[in-house]
């Protein structure tokens, strides 16, 4: 138990590593001028509304599958690959916007 | 930008090996900063397929059919597993093309995995790479729907009635060409997003935290590759199907 725990720990530490790229990086957060302040609030609001609908998809994705599931057992397989199919395909339409913040900078 | 930051293997191709890349950049015509010709996902790319080929090149030697080994069980599994999933996908002529589908699962998720060992950098974290894929994916399908069904593979274009062709040919063209758009951004900005989240929460919370977002980005990494592999079993299905 002892090992275990040296070694869950020892393998979060090492997870940490670009903490060592991290130093030369940084420094004050940049300064934007008032003229760009329009495009960087519709650039988050996008993305949250993104992200909102996105939720809003999936968790009937997801509610509709397991009680599909709950209903009939003998199809979960079948279920469970129409489930991660659409809950793929519902997750890179939030991502294709999270793709257009990067451009609209 | 700030200072050019490469790996350290990078580095290393790029003391050792950097006359013969500029050389062929230069002929082909492209730009590059002749200090450091290899790119980082370049260099990580090279690695992984070398990893790939060595691998199996010495496992095909090995595998027995009276005691199989454990290696030769796993590979068996991801084997079948993709059987399965061709023929469920594809219909009863998807297992033909499983080396296509074998190789991009197995490709796109080294790929992806690659990036969580500290050091390596994901390839498929540029957009550069999932864009291969998606277009060797986009032209297998149509090449495979062309040499499946010759000349009446225009017939998958036209729609259920003649007369509304010329409704339903552009809107399936367009529709077909964002095929390959939706599966680089898809790949690409999955894995671009769990290094951006994981960067966020290093600088946040130093440690802990982002072990966590590290165990979410080893899942999506084996979700996206098997969903990149999903789709293009999916085009392929469609394609090569025979309209009665």
């Amino acid at each position: 138990m002892k090992h275990l725990l040296m070694m869950i720990s020892f393998a979060l530490m090492a997870f940490a590593s670009p903490l060592l790229a991290q130093a030369p990086a940084g420094g004050p957060p940049p300064v934007h001028a008032p003229s760009e302040w329009g495009r960087m609030a519709a650039a988050y609001l996008a993305m949250g509304l993104a992200s909102g609908l996105c939720g809003l998809g999936q968790g009937r994705a997801t509610a509709s599958a397991a009680e599909a599931m709950a209903r009939n057992p003998g199809a979960v397989a079948a279920i469970r690959f129409a489930l991660i199919l659409g809950l793929v395909l519902i997750e890179s339409l939030a991502l294709y916007t999270l793709v257009i913040t990067f451009v609209a900078r | 930008m700030e200072v050019e930051h490469q790996l350290w293997i990078t580095g290393i191709f790029n003391h050792h090996l950097s006359g013969p890349a500029n050389w062929l950049l230069s002929s082909l015509g492209l730009a590059h900063d002749p200090a450091r010709p290899w790119s980082d996902w370049m260099v990580c790319e090279i690695l992984v397929a070398a990893f790939i080929f060595i691998f199996f090149g010495t496992m095909r030697g090995r595998f027995s059919v009276d005691r199989p080994g454990v290696v030769q069980h796993t590979l068996e599994l991801i084997y079948e597993f993709i059987h399965a999933q061709a023929e469920e996908a594809v219909g009863h002529e998807g297992p033909k093309f499983m080396a296509f589908f074998g190789t991009i699962f197995l490709f796109i998720l080294c790929l992806n995995l690659i990036g969580l060992i500290p050091g390596f950098d994901s390839p498929t974290m540029y957009p550069m790479v999932p864009l291969g894929f998606a277009v060797a994916t986009f032209f297998y399908y149509n090449a495979v729907g062309i040499k499946a069904n010759g000349i009446g593979y225009i017939r998958h274009f036209v729609g259920p009635m003649v007369w509304l062709a010329p409704l339903m040919i552009p809107i399936e063209i367009i529709s077909h060409l964002a095929r390959p758009l939706s599966l680089t951004l898809r790949l690409f900005a999955n894995m671009f997003a769990g290094e951006q989240v994981y960067l966020t929460f290093i600088s946040l919370t130093k440690v802990i935290i982002p072990a966590v977002f590290v165990g979410l980005h080893l899942f999506v990494s084996l979700l996206q590759a098997y969903i990149f592999m999903l789709l293009a079993m999916i085009y392929v299905g469609g394609a090569v199907s025979h309209e009665h």
